[in-house]
């Protein structure tokens, strides 16, 4: 919807909107000062030359026989005749077929670390169960990098994760976007100059959870009371503080900083993107309004069971939804599932992305679009292979604010590239090679390139096959 | 969509025809797989008479008065089985829509689910319309652990009755965050299963009319418990063990072999360590493709080509996927999961034998169920392509020779809120299915 540039460009507003408000709302940032900074490098990388292979460019378009260089980190060309220089790597592909990295804009991986145990049970890394405001914590805070599933999701071609707090809370914290490299620390793996997010809960997990405690809130109305309440004193909050940076005066005495409404302050801002867990229309028809009351903008529902039936509304607003193919019926709010939800929102014009929340799914993302595509063809919906891709790349790029990077094969962008082995919304098919920044992380064919995690060493699973 | 319709003009017909209930159909051009398994019979006739293959065959003479469908050289196989779900036992995740567990009261193993299956779920047309023509239900848990209770046997027909074979299995959970019910260790819930089985042992040795008036003082369970463990220790039903480790794998071989038992497998992310003893002990595995992650300290050896493995070493393989889908998208994620196997070593053919001779045989239903032979009920599926893809979906299913409708709940919500809808100035709610 929006151009490369004026993303890049509402970056750097954004960024320099940091500098200039005391209690910095981004992360991941050197230029910034913003604490917690990224230190990611690339891996070492080779430029390398694919040929002869189906491309869905992630922008609608399907390419034969056509050929990707990539160069210096960034995709230098693509089409047909291409040339590469004399050091490049040469990869064959013929009957292969190349798409953009994937991007899984809901994902618990790292602060919901396998192996789970009782004590995940008790008190997880994924939810900060203690009050339904906890916009203070940060999801960057809780990754265990060592989580085998990284490098499971990564064999499925997935190369962009946001990490999300857990649904418990009205608002759950900060998430954080992150590269899918192997690493030792979760600054190695934040995504550079990546707007951070907030994580908000709809519907039933917030009043359940805490309307069993005996605690507001105990019901949807309790909810977005509980929104609307927390949101007033982030305005009050944000004023102390532009009355503060407008005296420009040396003796001046700071206004108390506040984690939690430094968050929400960010929000009002537009610094911080907000993703909602919403199963239900009406729940998320209602969050669009309280956006409306407070002057913020809503990236995307999350697990939008029922976004297909409001299509219209959020193609209108320009809200994208996050769903997955076919869950449903698990609770109340979750019945009214739609396995053309994906194809129903698409057709609509509304801009629509798959999303995992278990690495099970993110290890096979084009699966589960093939089952969209599927049940949208049996609804005569015909939703074409190039267009289904964009549900797992160009659209949750979008969402998280990076398409002028990552999300589709253009020239200038991030080499994050997979090389399928054949049709990826088959079954049969496998990721061959998986490129982040043009670095090879992934080879199915090469044990060297086939990471493992600390926690796997000398375990079974890392025995050969019998 | 088409199809659909398509599919419930034949109905129609079919409803009508039934009534007699001596209707005859020949599904003709069939892509067939009589034995899943063995390679496919092409240009295959299959007649259907009183809902039984009366034969299949690429030559078959049609009698007079016969419905024909032509398959149009599509492939047509057995309807699916799946070798653990909960349908007929859960709607929604609230809990006075779920029926499969017992957190108090006195019934252990005979907690049997039976009673409780309702042929009203809507999860169950949608088993159906994803090609799941018969499915195990089981318990999870009872108050008296390591067992679960008493599995049954569905048919997912359109029928009032959907009850296939009760009492088709024994279940009983060990290992992982179980043993927290058994004081903290695993090594408790074997012993535990070891005692209540030798007492079901001297139970079995006494004569029916004197188990009435036994007195429960000698035994650790009540009357009722014992008796449904009678069939166990007996070998006509089997122990089903929900085990991933390696250990309780070859535990539960020990116990096989200790107790004479039929066991089977659940789960078992580890079984491919253990492949040999289970293929010398003739003991199946039910398991789920897609684990590969050490997602608990249990499955620390979880890979991708565990049901390839097996199946090589001569492990009887069968599938069930535990979690979001196990009930409501019973049919859809059995393919899905069938497909994975098979892109991790398993061969298609096998995949399908998996998905029904293999699960047919380890819950006891292949006397009348799990292959396109004359004889056996006609659950029958014609596809849209290859099944294991999950772009594809049934054309046409028929479920003891009949007819079913592929319509669903969400293919109604699908309809009232489609696109195509954009125009209608009414509300939703007036806009009626079956219009």
């Amino acid at each position: 919807m929006k151009a490369p540039g004026s993303t890049r460009a509402r970056l750097v507003r954004a960024v320099i909107a940091l500098i200039c408000i005391v209690p910095a709302a981004g992360q991941g940032n050197k230029t910034t000062g913003a604490p917690y900074p990224t230190t990611y490098k690339p891996l070492p990388r080779a430029d390398t030359l694919i040929t002869n292979a189906t491309i869905l460019d992630g922008r609608g378009n399907r390419l034969e026989n056509a050929c990707i260089l990539l160069r210096d980190g960034k995709i230098a060309a693509i089409g047909a005749d291409i040339k590469a220089s004399a050091n490049a790597v040469v990869i064959d592909g013929r009957s292969r077929w190349v798409t953009p990295g994937l991007v899984d804009v809901h994902s618990h991986l790292g602060d919901f670390a396998a192996p789970f145990t009782p004590a995940d049970l008790r008190t997880s890394d994924v939810n900060e169960t203690t009050d339904p405001n906890t916009a203070q914590v940060w999801a960057l805070h809780s990754i265990n990098v060592q989580d085998p599933q990284f490098a499971r999701v990564r064999s499925g071609g997935v190369t962009t994760l946001q990490i999300l707090p857990g649904s418990t809370n009205l608002f759950g914290g900060r998430g954080v976007v992150v590269k899918n490299i192997p690493a030792t620390t979760v600054q190695e793996m934040e995504f550079p100059d990546a707007l951070p997010s907030l994580k908000m809960a709809c519907g039933e997990n917030p009043k359940s959870n805490y309307g069993e405690k005996g605690r507001s809130p105990a019901s949807r109305m309790g909810n977005v009371a509980g929104y609307r309440e927390a949101l007033i004193k982030a305005q009050e909050y944000r004023r102390k503080w532009d009355q503060y940076n407008r005296k420009h005066e040396a003796d001046a005495e700071p206004p108390a900083r506040d984690l939690k409404l430094e968050t929400l302050a960010a929000v009002l801002h537009g610094e911080i993107l907000v993703h909602i867990h919403c199963y239900r229309a009406d729940d998320m028809a209602v969050m669009l309004d309280l956006a409306d009351e407070f002057g913020f903008k809503i990236a995307a529902f999350h697990h939008a069971v029922e976004a297909y039936k409001i299509a219209g509304l959020l193609g209108e607003r320009g809200v994208c939804a996050a769903v997955w193919p076919d869950w449903w019926g698990y609770k109340m709010e979750a019945y009214d599932g739609n396995r053309a939800n994906a194809a129903d929102l698409d057709a609509a014009g509304a801009c629509v992305m798959l999303h995992s929340d278990t690495p099970v799914d993110a290890e096979r993302f084009p699966l589960d679009a093939a089952i969209a595509m599927g049940a949208g063809r049996r609804a005569g919906l015909n939703i074409s292979e190039e267009r289904a891709i964009q549900w797992l790349t160009w659209n949750p790029a979008k969402a998280l604010g990076l398409a002028d990077r990552i999300g589709s094969l253009e020239t200038g962008k991030n080499a994050d590239v997979v090389v399928w082995s054949g049709d990826p919304f088959s079954v049969y098919s496998k990721t061959d090679l998986v490129f982040i920044d043009g670095a090879l992380v992934y080879d199915r064919h090469d044990p060297k390139h086939q990471p493992l995690s600390d926690f796997e060493l000398g375990q079974p699973a890392s025995e050969v096959q019998p | 969509m088409k199809s659909t319709v398509h599919a419930l003009a034949l109905l129609a017909l079919g409803f009508i025809a039934s009534l007699s209930n001596a209707q005859t159909i020949a599904v003709i051009h069939a892509k067939a797989y009589v034995v899943p398994g063995l390679p496919a019979m092409e240009d295959a006739t299959v007649l259907i008479k009183d809902g039984r293959i009366a034969s299949i065959g690429p030559g078959i003479d049609l009698p007079a008065n016969v419905r024909v469908i032509d398959a149009h050289g599509k492939i047509v196989t057995p309807g699916l089985m799946s070798s653990g779900t909960e349908l007929g036992l859960v709607e929604s995740g609230s809990e006075d829509t779920t029926d499969h567990a017992v957190t108090t009261g006195s019934l252990g193993p005979a907690f049997d689910v039976q009673y409780a299956l309702n042929p009203n779920s809507t999860l169950i047309p949608l088993a159906r319309a994803d090609g799941l023509t018969r499915a195990i239900t089981f318990p999870s848990s009872t108050a008296i652990p390591p067992f679960s209770g008493l599995g049954a046997v569905l048919r997912l027909s359109e029928a009032e009755d959907i009850l296939d074979r009760s009492q088709a299995a024994m279940f009983a959970t060990i290992g992982g965050f179980s043993t927290s019910r058994a004081g903290g260790s695993r090594s408790a819930q074997w012993l535990l299963l070891r005692e209540v089985l030798d007492e079901a042992q001297r139970f079995a040795t006494i004569a029916k009319d004197e188990r009435a008036t036994l007195s429960e003082r000698n035994y650790s369970l009540n009357r009722v418990n014992l008796l449904a463990l009678v069939p166990v220790i007996q070998g006509k039903i089997p122990l089903a063990l929900g085990v991933h480790r390696e250990s309780d794998i070859r535990q539960a071989i020990n116990l096989a072999r200790d107790f004479k038992l039929k066991i089977v497998i659940c789960g078992g992310d580890e079984a491919w360590r253990v492949a040999p003893a289970l293929a010398g002990q003739k003991i199946p595995v039910v398991l789920n493709p897609f684990d590969d992650t050490p997602s608990t300290f249990d499955q620390i050896g979880a890979r991708l080509d565990n049901a390839a493995i097996l199946q090589r070493a001569g492990v009887k393989i069968s599938f069930s996927v535990p979690g979001v889908h196990l009930s409501h998208n019973a049919g859809s994620v059995i393919r899905e999961v069938a497909g994975v196997a098979v892109a991790n070593g398993l061969t298609w053919d096998q995949a399908l034998r998996a998905l029904t001779v293999n699960a047919s045989e380890t819950w006891g239903i292949d006397d009348h169920y799990g292959t396109l032979e004359p004889g056996k009920d006609a659950d029958l599926v014609i596809w849209d392509g290859d099944p294991l893809e999950p772009i594809n979906a049934p054309e046409m299913v028929l479920i003891r020779g009949k007819l079913v409708s592929l319509r669903t709940r969400q293919s109604e919500l699908q309809e009232r809120y489609s696109p195509k809808q954009k125009d209608n100035p009414w509300p939703p709610q007036y806009r009626l299915p079956h219009e």
